[in-house]
């Protein structure tokens, strides 16, 4: 033990005497430990998010929207609504229980003199309030929700301070497209971006200001009676929908998506863990990189320092001894890369989550847990012993008679 | 009469360069017992060299067999022998070969290290044998801010350090000016004659083999010659 203590202080004063080339060799850890940390945890923030957002919704719900699930390009782009007849048909599909109906699209609204593109969603307030309250966790933190066919309107919680330079207040006007809006309601934050900075109102009083048609909508959610198949509903519900199409149009192809939030959750979770195996993989490459950039380092020392093994093992040291002196100053190169990459790291993902509240773009949040601080400082120790291992025991086998011959 | 600390039996070493093989050493039959102050003597290329390293224990023979402390080398593995050899034997170079990045006082200490040692003993000892090769105010000095002379003395102490029975001086006195290089020959004596070591010393120059008991010349890989010194300039009888 003590004889491992002075190696550790051989190691250390060698990596100091060559201070330069360790630190370019420990910033190569750095990166690789960086990347590593920190993607890991916005990912693993992001998988937190979506599962507790997809968790609110409970299992019973489910989401019918137009355009193709699987080709999420032709969600946004598709200009296929919901008709009314469509609506009734779901409606009238047996084991349901509410339905809130919802359109929306960026409009101009004016507050003072400010004016901003803002996101408008119009909901069924009569038939979904009870959706939005009890599965997704509506809440307000001042005010009332709006009386059903006024022009009233509750506000995201970020539109209330951050959107316009004058705080909006309760009771007072806004302006949409023109028309004058009551403000009766401010939400509590809804944990998107998206839906904080969005105001809502009636969904007939939306069709009246966008001119759409009435008992239309862009997209609907169910609730499943309790006791019924969530499945077998959301099926009948494709089933009947595709009966209308083909009736009116002769054709069968689905042009919608009828999803449970069981399945969301399951995509949304399959395509978090490719972006986690993705982010993954490149970091790790980043730290084999730097991985390899220790074996060099540690090559060119040996080389560099024969005579100096040679004079070690004149004076006695073993094979296990400079084996070990070798293996430190590659462990230290690898763990110190490791606490400064874990380090950068934690505090890159810390800057961009706290960076993504300030300007409304998106919340982004980063879940740093002890065991990927772990993982970034035993990775690192590990890449480091690995690439340090060869060069380390051909150090260790150089014969003390020719590795004295060598001169530096 | 006592064990030698090494015996070399019919040794030989040849070196395989391409296809020319070449013998550095032809039947050494060689021992070296404790107490002995012995000289190799030979002009460069003699072999004189190759020998110091195999009774240094540093290089195994080709053909022969070669004991230290009773023990044939080849019998021990790599861990053994380098244990034994920083146990028993101590070295000093022409070049001194100290550690650049450790000062005098660190150098010195780094064969009892390998062997094992309290940092308390090691700094004990360390200062007490830079204390007698007159070092003591140099003690944490790096031997980049050392003379060749201090820096042969810190390498005497070092060579010291584990209290070996045989020390070998591979040249000790080459790059140093005579003046100093006298000064160094004193106190290898000095430590032969107060602490009884064994040392063995190569050179090609006679005034320093003139220091020792016994004289062994070497020409093209044979010794010549196995004498006692002829006249011993410090030898006090």
């Amino acid at each position: 033990m003590e004889n491992l203590k002075e190696y550790f202080k051989i190691a250390t004063r060698n990596l100091q005497t060559r201070s330069l080339r360790s630190w370019l060799t420990i910033l190569g850890i750095i990166i690789g430990v960086f990347l590593i940390i920190s993607l890991l945890s916005l990912s693993q923030g992001l998988k937190k998010t979506i599962t507790q957002q997809l968790r609110s919704l409970g299992s019973e719900t489910i989401f019918i929207m137009p355009g193709d699930f699987s080709n999420p390009m032709s969600m946004f782009m598709s200009g296929s609504k919901l008709d009314k007849e469509d609506i009734d048909v779901i409606k009238r599909t047996r084991g349901i229980e509410s339905i809130l109906t919802m359109a929306y699209q960026s409009l101009i609204t004016r507050y003072g003199e400010e004016g901003k593109s803002i996101l408008i969603e119009g909901l069924s307030w009569e038939e979904g309030r009870e959706i939005l309250e009890k599965f997704q966790g509506w809440t307000l933190k001042e005010g009332r929700w709006p009386i059903p066919g006024q022009r009233e309107v509750v506000i995201g919680k970020q539109v209330e301070t951050e959107v316009f330079k004058k705080p909006v207040k309760i009771d007072s006007e806004i302006t949409i497209k023109g028309k004058k809006f009551k403000v009766v309601g401010i939400l509590n934050s809804l944990g998107s971006k998206q839906d904080d900075t969005s105001i809502v109102l009636d969904l007939p009083i939306y069709q009246n200001l966008t001119r759409e048609k009435r008992g239309t909508a862009q997209s609907a959610m169910v609730k499943v009676r309790e006791g019924s198949d969530v499945n077998k509903v959301a099926e009948d519900i494709k089933e009947n929908l595709k009966a209308t199409r083909k009736r009116r149009a002769g054709t069968d192809v689905a042009d919608f998506s009828v999803i449970t939030s069981e399945k969301m959750g399951e995509i949304a979770g399959s395509i978090l863990m490719l972006i986690q195996v993705a982010v993954f993989a490149f970091a790790s490459i980043a730290i084999i990189v730097g991985g390899i950039g220790i074996m060099n380092t540690m090559f060119t020392s040996v080389r560099e320092r024969t005579r100096e093994i040679g004079i070690m093992k004149a004076i006695g040291a073993t094979n296990n001894a400079v084996l070990a002196i070798f293996l430190m100053e590659a462990g230290i190169i690898g763990f110190g890369g490791g606490i400064g990459g874990t380090i950068l790291g934690i505090l890159a993902a810390k800057l961009l989550e706290a960076y993504s509240r300030i300007n409304p773009i998106f919340y982004l949040n980063s879940s740093v847990t002890p065991g990927l601080i772990l993982f970034g400082l035993f990775f690192s120790f590990f890449v480091g012993s690995l690439a340090g291992f060869f060069p380390a025991r051909k150090a260790a086998t150089l014969k003390p008679v020719e590795a004295l011959r060598r001169y530096e | 009469m006592s064990e030698p600390i090494i015996k070399l039996e019919n040794i030989w070493k040849v070196y395989q360069l391409g296809k020319i093989e070449l013998i550095a050493l032809k039947n050494i039959n060689l021992e070296i017992r404790p107490g002995a102050f012995l000289s190799i003597m030979g002009p460069s290329g003699s072999g004189k060299s190759t020998l110091l390293n195999l009774i240094g224990c540093l290089d195994f023979p080709t053909k022969g067999k070669l004991f230290l402390k009773g023990k044939e080398i080849s019998s021990l593995s790599e861990n053994q022998l380098a244990q034994l050899r920083g146990k028993t034997i101590g070295f000093i170079f022409q070049e001194f070969n100290l550690l650049s990045h450790l000062n005098a006082l660190e150098n010195v200490m780094l064969p009892m290290t390998f062997q094992g040692a309290s940092l308390k003993e090691r700094e004990k000892r360390a200062k007490e044998l830079l204390m007698a090769v007159g070092l003591e105010k140099r003690i944490s000095h790096q031997p980049s801010e050392l003379s060749g002379g201090e820096r042969q003395r810190v390498a005497i102490a070092r060579a010291f350090a584990n209290n070996p029975e045989l020390v070998i001086a591979d040249e000790p006195t080459g790059n140093l000016d005579s003046s100093t290089g006298k000064k160094i020959m004193e106190i290898l004596v000095d430590f032969h004659q107060k602490e009884g070591k064994t040392v063995v010393v190569v050179t090609h120059d006679s005034n320093i083999a003139s220091y020792s008991q016994e004289i062994v010349n070497i020409i093209d890989g044979e010794v010549v010659h196995n004498h006692q010194a002829a006249s011993k300039v410090l030898w006090k009888t």
